[in-house]
């Protein structure tokens, strides 16, 4: 039977070892076609042009070293099967190297063709096996959120119509009802939303697993959210003769967070405190400072429920958690809640966890970054350890033509905020995460390491970009403005850290100013610079 | 004044009729289509100052819908709200860009649906506005 040729890609420095593993393989009874480079690069360049059948790396060679050689191979060519060569005194990085995903490792000088030839079969064999198993993989989690988003879609239809038809006669559209047959009514469309709620819960933890949960991280005080919170649940702990209590942390800094996902994290968390906790007990909202973490605000939930046993701490966030008996089990949900609240916090890059002694309620806690301006500034205002010469301030207005504005609001001023993004240049300028709580109208800020006359370039470019976005200019108008920063010289010796600090406030006196102006003084007419 | 027309296309004639009697409720006068055909011929024929349009139809889903309106001149500047059961995260600013004004996901609030019907009709919707300079 005709064997295909192997395509053998030798990497290896050293010439006398080249041509012993080269001798080897010729001698072996697969047809083999060996191309042998001695650098690195070489290796990377030959990986680009080709696909060979199985790589053999020295691990030291002239342009790298160690597990770094593999490391690099592995990140330019993930699908190459390599078998590594190594020396008798470095086997254990040989091992290392298995472990990171190498098929196989050899000892150099201890080559027979047999050997060489059975290590390459089995390389490439494993590394197809592998390889089939990665898509097979995919392809299940493709076809699982195929199938999650289809049936949430299907049981959307009936439930929009129960939901409609419930709504009319709420509403007395079909005629007057008695007072009782309205009480049934109003308890079918709860049962509606708690529905409505679990599909939309279904969906988000499929888009979560999938990494397609988007967050839009803002600069905002999260006092208003916590109120906001307790303002929608206060019926249902009012229902349970639950006291529903709000403790805020009189020095709380403001925090870089999608106001929208908190919320839902933070409803989710108190729904649930609610929910297993007994009538006339109490849920604490909490947002504090921790000294040792200055970084972070804590924000808790604690109940006066029956806690949570040490074995399900642990389990308690993972997708379809139930908990065994639940004081309200008739109603338990489909246990995605916790779920999704730790992969939005995740995304903040927070943590949550809960603690708890059994019979003492528990306290679940998440983290959220405070909002640092220097911090967001640093990477993009300084270069080789200096503070850049000068900085210019773009404000970007998007007012709505219309109130309530045209179509989603969310969704437009998102696409314009977008579309900023792709006019400024990463490495030295910064869009500023939107500040408060999204309004009536969104002003963008950029921080621009460039002059006031340069800057022109870039407001030019974002107002023709910004007039390329379909359909923004039916639903508001655009405002774009330039001004200089202005600096205090920085005193002889100052450290960097010091004159980023400066900067930062420097802007953020710029951006409250601006807010203040508009506060006060009357909308100015569309068009106007 | 005579009161202002709403097509409403649906393929669930349940859904069309809760729908009917809700905006008769609101002093509208109703028109309705269950395929994507029967509401590109009955936007022809009614001219309705609005359309709710949902996606998954037969006979021509609501893009195709939404395509072929924008494309007749005379039936292009009647503002379309989608509401459709689909993910807005995929679906929303396609419409969007297709041309609809606004979108919802059933099941969507009764009042939110009917404040963006009466900003749609609101008098000076249909130009755009200029640019500022």
């Amino acid at each position: 039977m005709d064997q295909p040729t192997t395509q053998v890609l030798l990497i290896e420095d050293n010439p006398g070892d080249a041509d012993l593993v080269r001798l080897r393989l010729v001698e072996g009874k697969t047809p083999v076609n060996v191309n042998c480079v001695n650098r690195l690069s070489e290796g990377l360049a030959a990986l680009s042009k080709e696909s060979p059948s199985v790589v053999l790396l020295d691990l030291n060679l002239p342009d790298s070293h160690g597990a770094e050689t593999f490391r690099r191979v592995l990140e330019h060519s993930p699908n190459v099967p390599v078998v590594v060569l190594s020396g008798q005194d470095d086997e254990a990085l040989a091992a290392k190297a298995i472990h990171q995903g190498a098929q196989d490792y050899l000892i150099k000088g201890n080559i027979s063709s047999k050997h060489l030839e059975r290590a390459i079969r089995y390389a490439v064999e494993r590394q197809a096996l592998l390889r089939a198993l990665e898509i097979t993989q995919k392809q299940q989690l493709e076809f699982k959120n195929q199938f999650l988003s289809h049936v949430s879609h299907e049981l959307r239809t009936p439930l929009t119509c129960i939901h409609q038809y419930v709504t009319l006669l709420l509403d007395g559209l079909a005629g007057p009802i008695a007072p009782d047959q309205g009480d049934h009514l109003k308890t079918v469309l709860k049962s509606v939303n708690q529905l409505h709620a679990m599909i939309r819960d279904l969906l988000e933890a499929t888009r979560a697993e999938s990494g397609k949960l988007r967050v839009e991280s803002r600069c905002i005080a999260l006092g208003e959210l916590l109120h906001q919170t307790a303002a929608m649940l206060r019926p249902t702990a009012n229902e349970k003769q639950i006291g529903l209590e709000i403790a805020l942390d009189q020095r709380l800094p403001l925090v870089l967070a999608d106001p929208d996902r908190i919320l839902e994290v933070l409803i989710n968390l108190v729904d649930n405190a609610i929910k297993f906790t007994p009538p006339e007990g109490a849920v604490m909202l909490q947002a504090s400072m921790v000294d040792a973490d200055p970084s972070s605000v804590y924000v808790a939930v604690s109940d006066t429920g029956r806690g949570v046993t040490p074995e399900a701490k642990t389990l308690i966030f993972e997708r379809l958690y139930q908990d065994g008996d639940s004081i309200d089990n008739n109603r338990s949900g489909l246990g995605l809640g916790l779920f999704i609240c730790k992969e939005i916090v995740k995304l903040h890059q927070g943590r949550i966890w809960v603690s708890s002694e059994p019979g003492q309620g528990s306290t679940f806690t998440f983290t959220l970054p405070v909002y640092s301006l220097a911090k967001l500034l640093t990477p993009v205002v300084t270069y080789q350890n200096q503070l850049r010469p000068s900085f210019v301030l773009v404000c970007v207005e998007l007012t709505p033509l219309t109130s309530p504005p045209r179509g989603n609001w969310k969704e437009t001023w998102h696409q314009g905020l977008e579309t900023l993004r792709h006019c400024v240049y990463l490495d030295k300028d910064l869009v500023l995460p939107p500040m408060g709580a999204a309004g009536a109208s969104e002003t963008f800020y950029v921080v621009a390491s460039t002059d006031l006359q340069r800057s022109e370039v870039m407001t030019a470019r974002i107002r023709e970009q910004l007039e390329r976005v379909v359909n923004l200019q039916s639903k508001c108008t655009v405002t774009i403005s330039a001004v200089q920063i202005e600096l205090p010289a920085a005193n002889p010796g100052e450290s960097l850290e010091r004159q980023v600090q400066t900067l930062a406030e420097s802007v953020s006196g710029m951006i409250l100013k601006n807010m203040d102006r508009k506060q006060f003084s009357a909308p100015k007419a569309p068009g106007s610079n | 004044m005579a009161r202002q027309k709403i097509l409403v296309v649906d393929d669930d004639p349940d859904l069309v009729r809760a729908l009917r009697l809700r905006l008769r409720a609101n002093n509208f006068e109703v028109a309705t289509a269950t395929d994507g055909y029967t509401a590109i011929a009955a936007a022809q024929k009614e001219r309705p100052s609005l359309i709710i349009l949902d996606l998954g139809l037969p006979v021509g889903d609501g893009f195709v819908v939404l395509d072929r309106l924008q494309s007749i001149d005379a039936l292009s500047s009647i503002p379309i709200i989608v509401l459709s059961a689909r993910d807005p995260q995929s679906n929303e600013e396609r419409a969007l860009k297709a041309g609809a004004a606004a979108f919802f996901q059933k099941p969507a609030d009764n009042d939110e649906l009917m404040n963006v019907i009466r900003v749609s009709l609101a008098p000076g919707q249909q130009q755009m506005a200029p640019w500022p300079s």
